[in-house]
């Protein structure tokens, strides 16, 4: 009852405001598979202004709200597609540019966007290409006229392609040694901003002129007079300083269980937190490590497929071993085609043929990915306050035989047959 | 005033080297061991809780210096051997492995490898690939250290600190009769050289009188022939021919160093030469040579050529001809099959001894790193093997390798090697084993095959099922014929 009166008390409110498309709308779905937590049979969902704004089972629904009603119908969130060149083409190079933006080559309207929003995919991780540090990656939406209705997160993570070289290796120590640097920097204008905060006003300027390279962030600070303003951070550095500090995330693409005893070795003491992108080979060896990996709770991004022991045809399921190790898996289209955007839910449906459990498989391309973009408040999974990203289909999500019957993209439907 | 200082550092380490050079076998390079000591004196006291202590009992333990130690114990503390021998006391905390009725070795030493780090050329440290394959293939049959590139490094399965040991030891000289100017070239260097360095040491003597006496200058000596000249790099010829082979010899006799040969297929007709030298010969026993039909003198390749080196006091390394992990083209003759090797030097006359040394002391020695690997002795490294026979019987599987006191491989828990040959089922897990202390399977058996030893020897099994540890080097000998009916036919054909 008190939903009820929620809804109702609601819906005049945002009824006023919201658009014809993005108005107030009550799902009536077979089944939700809601990704946060346990599949809702029966289920409603209550849609306002693109997010959901009410979910649960058999929901009273005021009259007057719009009911979309599908009871075969099954319903979970948009899938994520986090690590993708969909759109933009694949020419990596070697420069090192930490702070390089991969949207600057997107365009808008193109058909690979629209195809894979069909197929389910609501929000994509689009990466910088490159070895090294080629720049961040940034989330979009696969939908827009323009780049700025498709953007929904400038810079997602750091992209980090990292293998067991020592030029590598020594990028990345070089990379962590300049962070430092700029600590240190930021630790001695902040010491001699006390220092001169409690010295007389003319005293503060006869130090300044000894100085001589007084940088001009303090000479700032003077002017403020009260507020420490820390020296602004080398471009090429700002990106690691992000990272270290949480706002930004990072992605450390490797392709065997070697780079990841570089990697660790790499970045020594450093409690960074990092995600990691696992190339999967043929004879990938990364089970060597999966422990470890475990240990850390990283989250790997990989596809869903399955590897055998090198030198053998025994098979293995890397995902399934990583899961039950600790570590969270989000898994990305086996080639970046449209087509393999489209197979993901059937490939990764295999893996939970070959033991991976039901439930990882579903964050790992709903929940998971969105956590490796930083939008896992946002999107990826059906919960009130999220993103109205739903995928709607004609049964369970991993059987094969099930087919996409619609898709809704910040409560508004983009593709299926939807009339009522 | 700093370059005196360095040059008699410098010769201190000459010394060094000589000293561990020297012909007697094994090195007594005393002052090493005593600086690995100090340093672990200070480990000692930094972490002091963390020891890991590792101890191989109840096996044969081929030392690699001569002696073999019947059911004696290694025992290793933070991956440096601390004890060999009986009655060697076992701290609690250490993690044993039983080898009671198996030959435990050094770890065998590889002068040359390809592959076995993972795809990489160099940079070892910042590159090696510890999961890969080939390393645990070259674990799998013995393989404790390579040479690549020029570099020793430590086979460290799954880690990837400290696996370089040293860099740059050799440096390999051309110098063949085909290439008359090239050595030319390098006997003006070495003459240089030796020019140089008997200057500075006059300087350095009479400097103590005349302190403004100038020092010689060092421009125009060759830097490669003045460290050779030093010992603190080792000069490695490629020859196989006896022109070549006598031409590195007189060489080497004329400036005083001692040539590491590789090839030597001829080397046993100029065996005495090389010999005097104090040449060091890198063989492949199974390499074949016609010998040059024009020629009356003896020539071509010889199955007893290490032999015949090692008898005139050359001393021998044996490498296969392919040093990389082959599975195509001729099967044996790769660097899987080192210790197969050595065993064809043995066909050839070659002492079982002198052939277990040309796996691994002799090599250890070439690759500068002599004085931490290739051999079980107190102070060295904790890299050993453990087979069910003689390492060099192509029957023998290695059971277990020991990398720096951890467990780098076990034959029964790998996929590639578990299906063959199992050990039996007792032999599995040396915890099970001591579980089933009392189990009436032993003493049932023991007495079956040898009732002689029976008497005192059944009783005991019932009694020790917590003191077994202690008592297996005691049984060992006792034990021997009780040993499992498969053994014993590896046994036969290494004692004849």
């Amino acid at each position: 009852m008190t939903i009820l009166t929620t809804i109702l008390t609601l819906a005049p409110a945002i009824g006023g405001v919201s658009e014809p498309s993005g108005g107030l709308l009550a799902i009536k779905v077979g089944r939700a598979e809601t990704a946060s937590g346990a599949a809702i049979e029966h289920a409603v969902i209550l849609v306002d202004g693109g997010k959901i704004i009410e979910i649960g089972a058999d929901l009273p629904v005021a009259r007057g709200i719009p009911v979309f009603e599908r009871p075969d119908w099954v319903v979970m969130p948009g899938l994520v597609s986090c690590y993708t060149r969909l759109g933009v083409d694949g020419r990596a190079g070697q420069v090192f540019s930490p702070e390089a933006s991969p949207t600057p080559e997107v365009q808008p309207r193109h058909p690979d966007y629209k195809e894979v929003l069909e197929a389910g995919v609501t929000t994509i991780g689009l990466y910088p290409p490159g070895t090294g540090f080629p720049g961040h990656a940034s989330a979009l939406r696969p939908h827009g006229a323009t780049l700025s209705e498709m953007l929904v997160e400038e810079a997602a993570y750091l992209k980090v392609y990292f293998r067991a070289n020592a030029q590598t290796k020594k990028q990345v120590r070089d990379a962590w040694a300049k962070v430092d640097e700029h600590d240190e920097k930021v630790k001695k204008a902040k010491e001699k901003f006390d220092k001169d905060s409690k010295a007389k006003p003319a005293e503060k300027k006869d130090e300044e002129k000894k100085d001589g390279e007084a940088k001009p962030a303090e000479k700032k600070a003077d002017d403020k007079s009260k507020d420490f303003v820390p020296p602004e951070a080398d471009p090429k550095v700002k990106p690691f300083l992000q990272v270290r500090d949480g706002e930004l995330g990072m992605l450390v693409s490797i392709a065997q269980a070697a780079d990841w005893a570089h990697w660790v070795d790499a970045i020594g003491e450093r409690k960074l937190d990092f995600a990691l992108r696992v190339l999967m080979t043929r004879e990938i060896d990364l089970f060597e490590v999966k422990d470890e990996i475990g240990k850390r709770g990283v989250r790997v991004v990989m596809e869903p497929q399955i590897s055998l022991v090198p030198g053998t045809m025994r098979q293995r399921n890397l995902a399934a071993e990583l899961s039950a190790s600790g570590a969270k898996v989000a898994f990305k289209p086996r080639n970046d085609t449209v087509d393999d955007h489209a197979a993901l839910l059937r490939h990764v449906g295999e893996l939970i043929g070959a033991g991976l459990a039901r439930e990882v498989a579903l964050k790992g391309v709903t929940l998971e990915p969105a956590a490796v973009l930083k939008l896992e408040k946002q999107v990826g999974s059906l919960e009130k306050g999220k993103a109205a990203n739903m995928l709607f289909l004609n049964g369970d999500p991993f059987e094969p035989s099930t087919q996409v019957m619609a898709v809704m993209l910040d409560g508004e439907f983009v593709s299926g047959e939807v009339k009522e | 005033m700093k370059l005196a200082h360095r040059f008699r550092a410098l010769g201190a380490l000459a010394l060094a080297a000589l000293s561990f050079l020297a012909p007697p076998a094994f090195a007594q390079d005393g002052d090493k061991k005593e600086g690995d000591k100090k340093d672990e004196a200070a480990k000692d006291k930094k972490d002091e809780k963390q020891d890991e202590w590792f101890a191989v009992t109840g096996g044969d333990v081929y030392t690699g210096t001569g002696a073999v130690l019947r059911g004696a114990t290694v025992l290793s503390k933070n991956g440096v051997i601390e004890a060999v021998g009986h009655e060697v006391e076992i701290p609690a905390e250490a993690k044993t492995l039983d080898a009671t009725g198996q030959r435990v070795y050094p770890g065998l030493v590889a002068i040359n490898s390809n592959g076995l780090f993972g795809m990489t050329s160099g940079d070892f440290a910042d590159s090696v690939d510890p999961y890969n394959q080939r390393m645990l293939l070259a674990l799998a049959s013995g393989i404790t250290t390579a040479g690549q590139s020029n570099t020793a490094l430590k086979l460290k399965r799954r880690d990837i600190k400290n696996v370089v040991l040293r860099e740059r030891f050799l440096a390999t000289l051309s110098f063949t009769n085909s290439n008359p100017s090239g050595k030319l070239e390098w006997v003006e260097k070495f003459d240089r050289a030796a020019r140089y360095l008997r200057e500075y040491r006059d300087w350095e003597e009479k400097k103590r009188e005349q302190k403004d006496l100038k020092e010689p200058s060092s421009s125009g000596v060759d830097s490669t022939a003045k460290a050779i000249l030093e010992g603190r790099v080792m000069a490695r010829f490629n020859a196989t021919r006896r022109g070549d082979l006598l031409e590195v010899a007189r060489l080497a006799q004329r400036f005083g160093f001692r040539p590491v040969i590789d090839g030597c297929v001829e080397g046993w007709t100029v065996a005495d030469e090389l010999g005097r030298a104090g040449a060091y010969a890198v063989v492949t026993p199974r390499d074949r040579r016609d010998k040059e039909e024009q020629l009356v003198r003896d020539g071509g390749s010889s199955i007893e050529n290490a032999a015949i080196l090692h008898r005139s006091g050359v001393q021998v390394c044996v490498i296969p001809s392919s040093t990389g992990v082959d599975l195509g083209g001729i099967a044996g003759r790769d660097i899987l099959h080192l210790p197969i090797e050595a065993g064809f030097a043995v066909r050839g006359g070659l002492s079982d001894q002198a052939a277990l040394e040309s796996i691994t002391i002799v090599p250890a020695r070439l690759l500068g790193v002599s004085h931490k690997v290739g051999s079980l002795e107190k102070g060295k490294d904790c890299d050993l093997i453990v087979l069910d026979g003689d390492v060099m019987h192509y029957q023998s599987l290695v059971q277990y390798t020991v990398v720096e006191g951890k467990l780098a491989y076990d034959k029964s828990a790998e996929l590639f090697y578990a299906h063959i040959r199992p050990r039996p089922s007792d032999q599995l897990a040396p915890e099970a084993r001591q579980d089933k202390g009392e189990s009436d399977e032993k003493p049932a058996e023991g007495a079956g095959e040898t009732p002689g030893d029976k008497p005192e020897e059944a009783p005991k099994p019932e009694d020790k099922p917590e003191d077994k540890p202690e008592d297996k080097p005691e049984d060992k000998p006792e034990d021997k014929p009780e040993d499992k009916p498969e053994d014993k036919p590896e046994d036969k054909p290494k004692d004849g």
